[in-house]
């Protein structure tokens, strides 16, 4: 239990510091990267507390793909940092104030009184032999499968919004289709012969040969 | 269940120390002599034209984020896919249920052109 409690106390602050840094740091890419590592380190706090499957998916879905969207966000957006700390004395009391606040609400709320141990003992830890998958997956799919279709249907909402939000048709641009490209057959698709009356020779007239004379 | 990942922290720690390892020793080691045009950004050689901070096309995030969300339904599909021998028929039909709400979004932006590039 010792080395455990070690090792929840170790993730435990690097999870304070780097969220710490994410705040503190002036380039917002390397707060990204900071909060990154947050991620890592709650997962590696979830693990410890036998959530193994969600510690996972938090790696897999946080880390790999919704902090790189960030990433880019951060990095293609262009922040001037110098007007956004303009003001950042004048707001510090308020803001202090109101962090402060924050914090004795939190702390009220999921504090010892609420969450204490005696509240929520520490259940007994589970076997070598337990896979977490498995449980979750027997919960998810016999009591839980209304949620799931109802998370199906959440993500069908994200899909349609971020593609009315985001997608833009620009009428200008040239570009060539390979399939109706590689649809081309030999012949009347590649040259068109036209028939028509042979042109008859322009009259001569005199602002024809004034635009002549200017050029 | 926790001895489970002590392997897990070990691999963690040696790549802690192959990551940092030669970082530190380059650091303590090699001479450091740094001047201003060696502190410099520089592009092939130029001086930066620019900063880095571009406005880039909106349809980054839109592919981004349509990765994401078929990223989030992989979580789903792990348990299922371990307990399907287990719960049977339901599960396969949940699972079905939960995919054909998926494809009809697959389908939308398919057809909407969310997937060209132009």
């Amino acid at each position: 239990m010792g080395f455990e409690k070690f090792l929840f106390y170790l993730f435990a602050l690097i999870t304070l510091w780097a969220a710490g840094m994410v705040v503190s740091r002036r380039n917002p890419v390397h707060a990204v990267l900071f909060l990154v590592l947050a991620f890592v380190s709650s997962a590696a706090l979830w693990i410890l507390m036998e959530a193994e499957f969600l510690g996972i998916v938090l790696i897999l879905v946080y880390v790999g793909a919704v902090m790189v969207l960030f990433l880019f966000v951060v990095m293609m957006l262009d922040v001037d940092i110098a007007a956004l700390r303009a003001g950042f004395i004048d707001y510090l009391p308020l803001g202090l104030l109101i962090a402060g606040i924050m914090a004795i609400e939190i702390f009220l709320i999921v504090g010892p009184a609420n969450f204490g141990l005696h509240a929520f003992p520490a259940p007994a830890p589970a076997g070598t032999d337990l896979n977490n998958t498995r449980e979750l997956g027997l919960l998810l799919y016999t009591v839980y499968v209304y949620p799931v279709e109802i998370a199906s249907v959440i993500l069908l909402v994200a899909i349609i919004a971020a593609i009315r939000l985001t997608l833009r048709r620009r009428p200008d641009n040239k570009y060539v289709d390979p399939a109706r490209q590689v649809r081309v057959k030999k012949g009347p698709d590649r040259i068109r012969l036209v028939k028509m009356a042979s042109e008859t020779p322009v009259p001569v007239v005199a602002p024809a040969l004034e635009k002549e004379s200017d050029e | 269940m926790l001895d489970n990942y002590l392997p897990i922290l070990i691999f963690i720690l040696v790549g802690i120390l192959v990551g940092v390892g030669p970082l530190a020793l380059g650091y303590l080691l090699g001479p450091r002599r740094p001047d201003q045009d060696k502190n410099a950004p520089y592009e092939c050689g130029f001086e930066a034209f620019e900063t880095a901070r571009l406005k880039f096309d909106v349809r980054y995030y839109l592919v981004a984020i349509l990765f994401i969300l078929f990223d989030l339904e992989i979580a789903f599909l792990f348990p299922w896919a371990v307990v399907l021998d287990e719960l049977g028929v339901f599960a396969f039909w949940a699972m079905v249920v939960f995919l054909g709400i998926l494809v009809v979004g697959f389908f939308y932006e398919w057809k909407k052109g969310a997937l060209e590039w132009e």
